[in-house]
């Protein structure tokens, strides 16, 4: 059995970038256009109306602050359903290589995100929630609907709170956000920890997780999540396209929990988290098949720092992965290494400058390997708010190393002759409510 | 650059970035607001970590066992700027994003928020549990004062 890369041709033929940009910013309009209807509506029906008084005077039912129990209507003015959403637009130019969506090194404008959330409580103990997502990156994109996640959940004291569903895998510090733009300061997160190339396998799982939170008098405080399930892959963000490859995948298992301690310095929090996946492929091409199973377990440490107008990351992870194969190409046991360290800085409301420095060696004994064994990637980022409900990101990537080019499962080759320095640069706007 | 210096770097530029800003933050003067909570609570005072925990909903019962229900001031307000910075320990757009995350990875919907003190008065006098905070010089109508430790 063979595979294929990714033929460039192929992908350009589909349709001119032009019709592509034209056809992708129709799209995004649309969505932010309902999205921010969506809001306009929401916000309106946030709060129920308070009926006013006159200035200093006391309402009907209450009396002056007294000892003796005092009747208030009650009300229920939290609101029935809150209802919000995004739509973000990017572009993404590289100066080598391909990355994260093809053809970036004439410019992509595949780079699109939208959503819309709903969610609800009841007496104050049950809660309800529903994400639709739809998105543009990558081969497997093409702004396809789907539930990104839905939950019930239940809390029974704060430090036992039980949710089942399609729940977001709490991973690191930003493992839930990665995909919501507005939710963090840079463009890409550092993809040597947070790889998007690898959102099908770590973004979501459908079970069920316990957790809660402690606090410990002087000792701060602990949030902890456990969870386990299982995880739906789509196949088609697999398969490069122009092939005849076809993927069948079976996750028996993701298993995991997540420490966080909350110092007594306040803003100060570190923490560790532990997956551990199991996940079956078959792989069919040309009448032929071949299975892949993958045993992963991953582990990261955590800290953050948040104070005054500054916020500081860092974080190291350890993913071992032992793959048996029938394709020698996709057999290996090895474990990879991961961190970054990142430096935010709130300057103004509006303006939000972010530095980091990410590394990733895909095996640890053979760190020297060469440039295909490691990625290094210096980021400056910039956030500018300019508005309540829209932001405007500019940011730029120094790349060392080829490692992040390679395909998650290595079902397909890494692309031949690929830049060894090479830069990423990103513009990207974001409108939520 | 090798990789053991690699992680040299970044222990260090971490440490020493903490040490940097830890070193420059001094605890802000308290500011000119008065924390109310519905009239009919039977809690008279909280230590700042509760409100806290309250005001990121990661505790929802007071120590008396009735639901908490926060009740902010819009992200101008300059009451909510004083509070948030003295009480949460965390500036406005830090909280504003604290809640971002939480409200698109399905985790939590923030408190409402109100437009004004009289707003907030309002809700707390209807709102069993209900806690929110005004600037000092606001018209209590009878919604009880909250000392905070």
């Amino acid at each position: 059995m063979t595979n294929s890369p990714i033929p460039a041709e192929t992908a350009r033929s589909r349709s001119s970038p032009r019709r592509r940009f034209l056809r992708h910013l129709v799209a995004v309009v649309a969505v932010l256009g309902s999205a921010i209807a969506w809001g306009s509506r929401a916000a309106a029906q946030t709060l129920p109306a308070i009926p006013d008084l006159p200035p200093g005077a006391a309402p009907p039912d209450v009396a002056p602050p007294t000892t003796a129990p005092v009747e208030v209507p009650s009300a229920p003015a939290i609101p029935a359903v809150e209802i919000h959403g995004f739509a973000s637009q990017g572009f993404i130019l590289t100066t080598g290589n391909d990355y994260l969506t093809p053809d970036t090194t004439r410019g992509s404008f595949q780079f699109s995100e939208t959503g819309i959330n709903f969610a609800t409580e009841f007496a104050d103990k049950v809660g309800v929630g529903v994400q639709a997502f739809a998105q543009n990156i990558g081969v497997g994109g093409n702004f396809n609907l789907r539930a990104d996640w839905f939950y019930v959940a239940y809390r029974w004291r704060d430090w036992l709170r039980i949710r089942a569903g399609r729940l977001q895998i709490p991973f690191g510090l930003y493992n839930e956000v990665n995909d919501i733009d507005a939710a963090r300061a840079p463009v890409l997160l550092p993809q040597s920890v947070y790889p998007l190339q690898g959102r099908e396998f770590l973004f979501a799982q459908t079970g069920g997780e316990v957790g809660g939170f402690v606090r410990m008098r002087r000792g701060g405080a602990l949030d902890y999540r456990i969870y386990g399930g299982t995880i739906f892959v789509d196949p088609a963000i697999l398969i490069p396209p122009g092939t005849d490859l076809q993927l069948q995948l079976y996750v028996p298992y993701v298993v995991g929990g997540r420490l966080f301690w909350e110092t007594p310095v306040d803003g100060l929090r570190v923490g560790a988290s532990i997956l551990a996946i199991r996940l079956n492929v078959t792989a069919f091409e040309g009448g032929m098949s071949a299975s892949i199973v993958n045993h992963s377990v991953l582990a990261m440490g955590s800290a953050e720092y948040a104070v005054r107008n500054w916020l500081i990351t860092a974080e190291y992870s350890r993913w071992h992965a032992a793959q048996d194969s029938a394709l020698a190409s996709s057999q290996f046991s090895r474990t990879s290494e991961r961190s970054y360290a990142m430096l935010s800085y709130r300057a103004a409301p509006w303006f939000e400058p972010t530095v980091y420095y990410a590394l990733y060696f895909p095996d640890v004994s053979n760190r020297e390997g060469g440039s295909a064994f490691r990625q290094d990637d210096v980021t400056l980022s910039f956030r500018f708010d300019v508005g309540a409900h829209w932001i405007i990101k500019a940011e730029g990537h120094y790349m060392s190393g080829t490692a992040g080019l390679v395909a998650p499962l290595s079902v397909t080759p890494p692309p031949a002759n690929p830049a060894d320095h090479w830069g990423v640069f990103l513009l990207k706007t974001t409108g939520y409510f | 650059m090798t990789y053991r210096s690699r992680i040299v770097a970044i222990t260090t530029a971490f440490v020493a970035g903490t040490a940097i800003v830890m070193s420059a933050h001094a605890m802000p003067s308290r500011g000119s607001y008065v924390v109310v909570c519905n009239p009919n609570s039977s809690v008279t005072a909280v230590n700042r970590t509760f409100l806290q925990d309250a005001f990121l909903k990661r505790v929802t019962v007071w120590p008396t066992g009735e639901a908490t229900r926060p009740v902010d001031l819009p992200p101008g307000s300059p009451t909510r700027r004083r509070f948030t910075e003295d009480v949460l320990k965390r500036k406005v757009d830090a909280v504003r994003n604290f809640w971002q995350q939480r409200i698109f990875a399905g985790r939590d919907l923030p408190p409402p928020e109100l437009g004004d003190d009289d707003q907030v008065i309002k809700f707390v006098l209807r709102v069993p549990g209900a806690v929110g905070y005004v600037s000092a010089g606001a018209a209590l109508n009878g919604a009880k004062v909250l000392t905070v430790k």
